[in-house]
């Protein structure tokens, strides 16, 4: 047969001189990884136009955009701080700060979390197509919640100034509160988005357990209203994730454990959020 | 320089038919013997490459053909950097842009020429630089005020220009094309080619896989025929295409 002259057939034959003497280098998971994760927080010029295209598709043709939430937001202050101010037998102009402030934190942890669940799905289609670093993904998860919060936040000034809560420098701990809860939301993004590329009922898994978070945590209840369990609850990261902003906003001071649990969730949860991606990173492509 | 260098390339995917993706299974599988266990690790792994070693080298132009299920679109995901192989490695020095499939990225609530700013995001390429290239791609897409009209009123064939003339805007090292560009019509791909006759010239590696013998045949010098994830031959394209051919009577 002429033809087989001029082809090279493969495997059987080794179409290059040497293929099986020479090993090709090999990058290691963990290079690989961190390289994923610089490579994507230098691009945030794309995450942060793909996160606010997010924002447009979703209230696309809506008049109030992403103020619809507000809105639903001052709804349920209105209704919420009426009945459970009586409730709790507390000033409404002192519950309804607190409610406020607990909630516009809660509204950001809570929509992180579970929108961390959809990191890579939502962008199945670009994941399968084109090879961009994965953690790109998680960046606009967590700012795409930030603009959502940024928008939720304009009612907190009026609501300060008409309760007259007094507002002292300490209002200035939110930025860091809010970049450590950034941090955080970036290892929940790529943890949970990995595991719910392949595990698919993950998502309403953390879906409950959000919601029973809600209602065991302090935010629409005064800590001190559970009497011997408080020394227990101001344990909870969660408790420590929303205190930290609520109280500065509110001029007290946080919880004396809040900032070190909370350092302390973000160190041990961003090595096993780190750990779990550097492993299972090169697997999201063929789960997806 | 930009090259390809594929040794012993495998490309294994689980299927995560209904059970074993269902985390409750391997849950339980765990404290309990038998059935359940078997049924959740019982999982399907297709082989869609197996053992595939090749060489590209600067300025060629690859062809990749075979019938379909042959893992042409796994192969080209694999060298451009989607998919990385389970076993084997893949070489790859430059970076890769990849059109596999002509409507990502392309919102089509958008105009054209906005998208034209949108995909190139996605290449990588910042909008700023991208405004710069919008007159030639729209120039290149020869679709005149429809650039200006959402591009859900596009027919394929507008898409395929669209998306084509975007990708190349900017010389890839690697250019990786899937079948779909043969949507374009005969003016279209003789541009096409001429397009990518220049990029070879220059410093760039053009890999297509195509279905159409004729294309491959007029715009590859090598080519690599896959069946069932395992290459079948490699080497000058005239020889491959009449080795398929041959496989096909």
């Amino acid at each position: 047969m002429p033809i087989n002259t001029s082809l090279e057939y493969a495997p059987a034959a080794s179409p290059v001189a040497g293929t099986d003497t020479e090993p090709l280098p090999t990058v290691s998971r963990a290079t690989e990884a961190l390289s994923d994760l610089l490579a994507g927080f230098t691009r945030a010029w794309m995450w942060s136009a793909l996160a606010y295209q997010d924002i447009r598709l979703r209230y696309r043709g809506s008049l109030l955009g992403p103020f619809w939430i507000t809105l639903t937001n001052l709804v349920l202050l209105v209704a919420m701080g009426a009945i459970y101010a009586a409730l709790f037998k507390i000033e409404t102009s002192t519950y309804i700060p607190f409610l406020m402030t607990g909630l516009l934190v809660w509204q950001f942890l809570s929509t992180v979390v579970n929108e961390s669940c959809s990191t890579f799905t939502a962008a199945q289609d670009v994941i399968q197509q084109v090879p961009l670093p994965f953690s790109i993904q998680a960046y606009r998860t967590v700012y795409r919640n930030l603009i959502v919060l940024a928008h939720n936040a304009v009612i907190i000034p009026f609501g300060l100034i008409l309760f007259a809560v007094p507002v002292t420098w300490r209002v200035l701990e939110i930025f860091p509160a809010l970049l450590v809860l950034c941090v955080n939301g970036i290892w929940i993004s790529l943890l949970l988005g990995t595991v719910s590329t392949r595990f698919r009922d993950v998502p309403p898994i953390v879906g409950n357990a959000v919601q029973v978070v809600f209602f065991i945590t302090p935010i629409f209840w005064p800590i001190d209203a559970v009497g011997d369990w408080k020394p227990l609850l101001v344990l909870s990261p969660v408790f420590a994730a929303i205190d930290v902003v609520r109280a500065p906003l509110l001029g007290e001071a946080t919880s004396p454990h809040s900032w070190t649990i909370l350092l302390a969730c973000t160190v041990v949860g961003g090595a096993f959020g780190l750990g779990f991606f550097v492993r299972f990173r090169e697997r999201i492509a063929y789960w997806i | 320089m930009p090259f390809l260098h594929l040794r012993h390339i495998c490309v294994e995917f689980p299927i995560y038919q209904g059970s074993s993706r269902s985390l409750k299974k391997i849950l339980i599988s765990g404290t309990t013997k038998g059935n359940l266990a078997r049924d959740a690790f019982d999982r399907v792994n297709v082989r869609a490459l197996s053992d595939v070693s090749f060489d590209v080298e600067n300025g060629e132009r690859f062809g990749i053909i075979g019938p379909n299920g042959a893992g042409k679109t796994t192969l080209l995901k694999v060298l451009a950097g989607i998919y990385k192989p389970t076993q084997g490695h893949a070489s790859i020095s430059g970076r890769a842009m990849a059109l596999i499939n002509a409507s990502v990225g392309l919102n089509p609530d958008a105009t054209g020429r906005e998208n034209i700013i949108l995909r190139g995001m996605y290449m990588d390429i910042h909008p700023r630089a991208m405004r710069r290239h919008v007159d030639a791609v729209a120039e290149f897409t020869e679709l005149g005020d429809y650039l200006d009209m959402p591009v859900r009123t596009y027919s394929s064939g507008m898409m395929v220009r669209l998306a084509f003339a975007i990708s190349t805007c900017i010389r890839p090292e690697i250019l990786v094309l899937d079948e779909w560009l043969a949507a374009g019509d005969a003016q279209f791909l003789i541009k096409a080619q001429k397009r990518m006759e220049e990029f070879v010239s220059g410093s760039s590696i053009v890999v297509l896989a195509s279905h159409s013998l004729d294309l491959v045949r007029q715009w590859c010098r090598r080519a690599i025929y896959l069946r069932e994830g395992v290459v079948q031959a490699v080497g000058p394209v005239e020889d491959v295409v009449a080795r398929y051919e041959a496989a096909l009577s």
